[in-house]
């Protein structure tokens, strides 16, 4: 879950360790395997039948397992049969998600002193994508783990920034100097490609072996990127912008949408073999999705969007930190355990009340139903689960089944001691994982010694729905196996390092920003509230980013207090 | 199974000597390069010698076979202890690289000769070769998979001497009913049980050769957990190594030492509170403690074991006079960033003597957010005196150490003094008001005088500043520069010692 600068910008390609070349067969389900296999064997491997031999002595001195998500609480929405709640509670605004969305919902609500809200969460902790963990080593991350510095057009993220104490100064430009203890710091990013780590994860390198070739595809690569940049419409729109709704809708750009970033380097002629691998390697790492199934716009805005050279803010817990930031301040207003399982927008006329929303909710913990009355809902969940809560939603339907989404496997590893010379981002070249990061790389102690590497693997694979059966079917056992296939071909002494895994489950981590999908119709109408109903989730950008979930928080808190006349200053 | 052996076996020592040569020669490209090269041209030298053995080839096989297991099996100890002792190292090393290939050469060509009788030359050709580079395969594979992590060079090496040797055994046994051979048996047993030993007790033979790689008997050698501590003797020096990196020669350190306290804590006012970051010798603490002004000096090490070393082993607590007994000095066990952040106390006289920024974790130490941490530690009218590297052999890295003080807003004065153990070393005195060359230094020094000091502010062409980037926790350019500039000096002969 890295973003990048473009490729030409980042490092020396001076090879670390220099390694006799060793190559390990990936292990786990790919892409391709599954391709290969049709669906009939991927229904079979998605049943259990795995190829791979059972594991059953188990990982011996390892401690750890399947952390997290309440798939089963989650699914009795499906099932239905909930009962009718007989408590009720009245509240000005009830906010139904405490992911991004959510949280930023609240912040914005209670920064403008409205403060009659609460803010529902069906897990035990808020924070969606950016929760973290905490063990005796290190803070670090479950999902999201760090915030490119913010554009301009970004100023809600420069707001809570400033809020949180990251803004060292402003420079003559008026441009936030950030508190240097927060960016990344050096080593920021090493990839393992031809048995070597090589500093740095630029494009430029990697082509390097391909000879003349891939570097001249580099260049049309690059003057592309550069071109969509420096882009303006004619009323100063960016072609990609940071949030997707301040971006240009000139129809020249909005027709990457309609094809595959596959689909854009095929036609554009570039054949070659790493550049691919890269920008395949970027479109997993952002949305989950391959070169194949990543739009061609959203392939663009990664690069595109941002300015050359940004820096990343990242601290052990990765966008945890964010999340405790705002628990801070609205951390009163959240109940946890929550699981809404019908929301209904109500008329006025009824009995002389004004318009206003009723929110049944199971409250996990002690299994009884509660009926929130409210005035307005701020309904920031996944949008795949509307069509399953919010009475006679979607009005009509513009595809309904338009929401789709990555599964991923996020592990965090602890270890006795960091692998030698890692960098912050660790990534490893034709991986179907997208490496690891180190918890403990802000940590300004010169002393070796103990850390936590988050380890990402998106089940990237064209069916997420025959990905996410198949993660489901995986024991704790498999993952490890998998993750030490992996890691071993950079890292021979891997298992020797590890002392505990814990491993979570993300069914549905991210929006697939698949062709069609960002400029399509369902997504452009998914801002459109429903009675007295108002969305935020980042589902809404069609890609999966802090920035986009912060956004659309803060604009559907402003629209609820302007509905409510309640005055506020825009964020944004 | 014996053609798969000794392929395997013949490959993994041409590694073993590449890896080896480039352990300790550096330059991994050229090394392999010219061992391969030498090696496949020793191999060709054997296979044409092989046409000379006529009679008794199974007697000469088994004889090649102990020969290369002891020869090829004690490669590796033999290059490490030569390269301690022997000038003309690479002398050795080809040697040792021609003589196992050539003997490596006359395997096959024995073998083939030997087995021709048994075999059509066409299935004796496709099997023999076949196994061969099937051996080969496995030996590359097994390298730098499972040997160089998990068992090391020096074991590996006397492992496959072992299975050279058992394939000598072996084939003693199989021809046993055409040719009794107990003395050649008796020969290949007792080089079996030499390489056993030798595989058995690798790891203290490791230590052994490491002794050899300082030019000084070694008199205390002991591991922390954050280095290697070596201190050698002779004739009256003493040399301290961290990790085989000297850090002073007690020769010549009072000039480092002097120069490094002196200039600084001379021109502080009134300095009551000095505080050591690094230096868990002892002997910038020496030096402070000659300052009668200085009340409290506190003294933060990473390592516990220094300080111990430093402070209560009589022969090196005599190397800094005992300072670290001093009623007036504190001993902190800890690590000076995040140590720096905890406290509240502040210094009117502050030493920052690390080690080099030779990777990323020492780069953090000279940092602008490190050096605005010491900054809000500086009393008004405190200085802070930074040990920055050679300007001479790494001038980027030493420029690039004062502009990043200066980016902080503190003013930065850069001085250099001649070390012989080191070379010429660079120090910087940073001050919130510009600094001045103080006129007066306490009595018994050997190094400074009022002159002296002022010369040493004066920097020659050869070390004038260069444009430089600032060093911050996000580009750590400090690290590529220091790398750049040591990287450079031991390439170049000139400049060697």
């Amino acid at each position: 879950m890295t973003r990048r600068t473009p490729p030409s910008t980042q490092g020396t390609g001076a090879p670390l360790r220099p390694a006799i070349a060793a190559k390990a067969p990936k292990t786990g389900l790919t892409r391709r395997d599954l391709l290969r296999l049709g669906p009939a064997a991927a229904a079979a491997v998605a049943a259990g039948c795995s190829p791979r031999a059972p594991l059953d002595s188990g990982h011996v001195g390892i401690g750890g397992a399947i952390v997290g998500a309440s798939h089963q609480t989650g699914h009795r929405l499906r099932e239905g049969g909930l009962p009718e709640p007989r408590t009720t509670r009245d509240v000005g605004v009830v906010i139904l998600g405490g992911g991004m969305a959510g949280l930023s919902a609240a912040w914005k609500l209670a920064k403008s002193g409205f403060d009659d809200f609460a803010l529902l969460e069906l897990e035990a902790d808020a924070g969606g994508n950016a929760r973290w963990g905490q063990n005796e080593v290190s803070a670090y991350p479950w999902g999201a783990h760090y915030l490119p510095v913010p554009p301009v057009e970004a100023p809600a993220v420069r707001e809570l920034l400033d809020e949180m104490g990251l803004v060292q100064a402003y420079g003559p430009d008026d441009e936030p100097i950030y508190d240097p203890r927060h960016l990344c710091h050096a080593p920021q990013e090493r990839v393992f490609i031809d048995g070597q780590w090589r500093e740095g994860l630029s494009a430029r390198d990697l082509l390097d072996p391909e000879g003349t070739g891939g570097v001249a595809v580099l260049a049309e690569f690059e003057a592309q990127v550069r071109a969509y940049q420096n882009y303006r419409d004619a009323q100063g729109r960016r072609a990609f912008a940071l949030p997707v709704a301040e971006s240009t809708t000139a129809a020249e750009i909005l027709a990457l949408d309609d094809m595959s970033m596959r689909d854009y380097f095929d036609r554009a002629g570039w054949s070659s073999e790493r550049l691919r691998w890269y920008v395949d390697y970027c479109c997993r790492d952002d949305y989950g999705c391959t070169l194949e199934t990543t739009s061609a716009w959203a392939g663009w805005h990664y690069f595109c969007s941002r300015p050359i050279n940004g820096e990343y803010l990242t601290w052990p817990e990765g966008n945890g930190r964010i999340v405790r930031h705002l628990m801070d301040r609205v951390g009163d207003h959240v109940r946890a355990g929550m699981l809404v399982y019908r929301l209904r927008s109500t008329s006025g006329d009824d009995n002389g009340s004004s318009a206003g929303v009723e929110a049944d909710v199971l409250d996990t913990q002690t299994d009884t139903p509660v009926r929130y009355r409210a005035r307005r809902a701020i309904y920031a969940l996944p949008r795949f689960t509307a069509g399953h809560v919010i009475e006679g939603y979607p009005p009509s339907d513009p595809g309904a089944n338009a929401f789709t989404y990555c599964p991923w496997m996020v592990a965090n590893l602890t270890v006795d001691r960091l692998p030698d010379g890692a960098a912050w981002d660790n990534v490893l070249y034709d991986s179907p994982s997208l490496g690891y990061v180190v918890a403990t790389h802000q940590n300004l102690r010169v002393t070796p010694g103990p850390s936590v590497l988050t380890y990402y693997r998106p089940l990237s694979i064209p069916n997420p729905e025959v990905a996410r059966a198949w993660m489901l079917e995986q024991r704790w056992d498999d993952w490890v196996s998998m993750i030490f296939a992996d890691l071993a071909q950079a890292h021979p002494e891997i298992e020797s390092l590890v002392r505990h895994i814990d491993v979570m489950l993300w069914g549905h981590a991210m929006i697939r920003p698949v062709p069609g999908f960002v400029w399509g119709e369902a997504r452009r109408r998914a801002v459109d509230p429903h009675g007295a109903i108002r969305f935020a989730h980042s589902d809404m950008s069609g890609i999966s980013l802090f920035e986009e979930a912060q956004y659309h928080g803060v604009r559907a808190a402003e629209a609820v207090m302007d509905d409510l006349g309640h005055a506020h200053q825009s964020s944004l | 199974m014996s053609v798969f052996t000794i392929a395997t076996c013949g490959l993994i020592y041409e590694l073993l000597a590449g890896t080896i040569a480039s352990y300790l020669l550096g330059d991994s490209v050229t090394q392999f390069s010219t061992i391969i090269g030498v090696y496949l041209f020793a191999m060709g030298v054997g296979s044409y010698l092989s046409r000379f053995f006529q009679r008794d080839l199974i007697t000469r096989f088994i004889e090649i076979e102990i020969l290369v297991g002891v020869i090829g099996g004690i490669s590796s100890p033999v290059l490490f202890f030569a390269f301690g002792q022997i000038d003309a190292f690479r002398v050795v090393l080809y040697g040792w690289v021609t003589a196992t290939g050539v003997l490596v050469g006359l395997e096959i060509p024995f073998l083939i000769r030997i087995l021709e009788d048994q075999f059509p030359l066409r299935d004796l050709v496709s099997k023999v070769l076949s196994l061969d580079y099937l051996g080969a395969l496995a030996a590359s594979l097994l390298f730098p998979l499972w040997l160089v992590p998990q068992v090391g060079l020096m074991r590996s090496s006397f492992v496959f001497g072992v299975l050279n040797v058992l394939v000598a055994v072996w084939t003693c046994h199989l021809f046993s009913r055409q040719h009794r051979r107990p003395w050649l048996t008796a020969q290949a047993y007792v080089a079996l049980v030499l390489l056993f030993v030798g595989a058995v007790f690798s790891d203290d033979l490791m230590e052994r050769s490491e002794r050899q790689l300082y030019e000084d008997p070694v008199i205390l050698s002991r591991s922390s957990p954050y280095q290697r501590i070596v201190l050698t003797q002779k004739e009256g020096e003493v040399r301290l190594f961290l990790n085989g990196d000297l850090q002073f020669s007690s020769l010549d350190e009072y000039r480092y030492h002097e120069a490094l306290v002196h200039p600084g804590l001379a021109a502080v006012a009134a300095p009551r509170r000095a505080l050591v970051l690094g230096g868990g010798d002892g002997m910038a603490v020496r030096e402070i403690l000659k300052d009668d002004r200085v009340e409290q000096i506190t003294l933060v090490d990473l390592d516990p074991m220094m300080t111990e070393i430093f402070a209560e082993h009589d022969g090196f607590a005599a190397l800094n006079d005992y300072a670290l007994q001093a009623p007036r000095v504190e001993l902190v066990t800890a690590d000076a960033f995040i140590w720096l952040e905890d406290q509240a106390a502040s210094y009117d006289f502050i030493v920052v003597d690390f080690p080099d920024p030779s990777n990323y974790s020492l780069g953090k130490l000279y940092t602008t957010t490190f050096y605005q941490r010491l900054a809000a530690h500086l009393n008004p009218g405190g200085l802070l005196a930074i040990q920055s590297t050679s300007p001479l052999v790494s001038r980027q890295a030493f420029w690039c150490i004062v502009e990043t003080v200066r980016a902080t807003g503190l003013h930065a004065a850069p001085y250099h003094a001649s070390v012989p153990s080191f070379g010429e070393w660079g120090f910087i005195v940073a001050s919130r008001a510009p600094f001045r060359v103080p006129e007066r230094f306490p009595d018994g020094l050997r190094f400074l005088t009022p002159a002296v000091a002022r010369s040493l502010f004066e920097f020659p062409p050869d070390m004038a500043s260069v444009p430089v980037e600032v060093n911050h926790l996000n580009n750590q350019i400090l690290v590529h520069y220091h790398r750049d500039g040591w990287d450079q000096y031991v390439r170049t002969p000139l400049a060697t010692e």
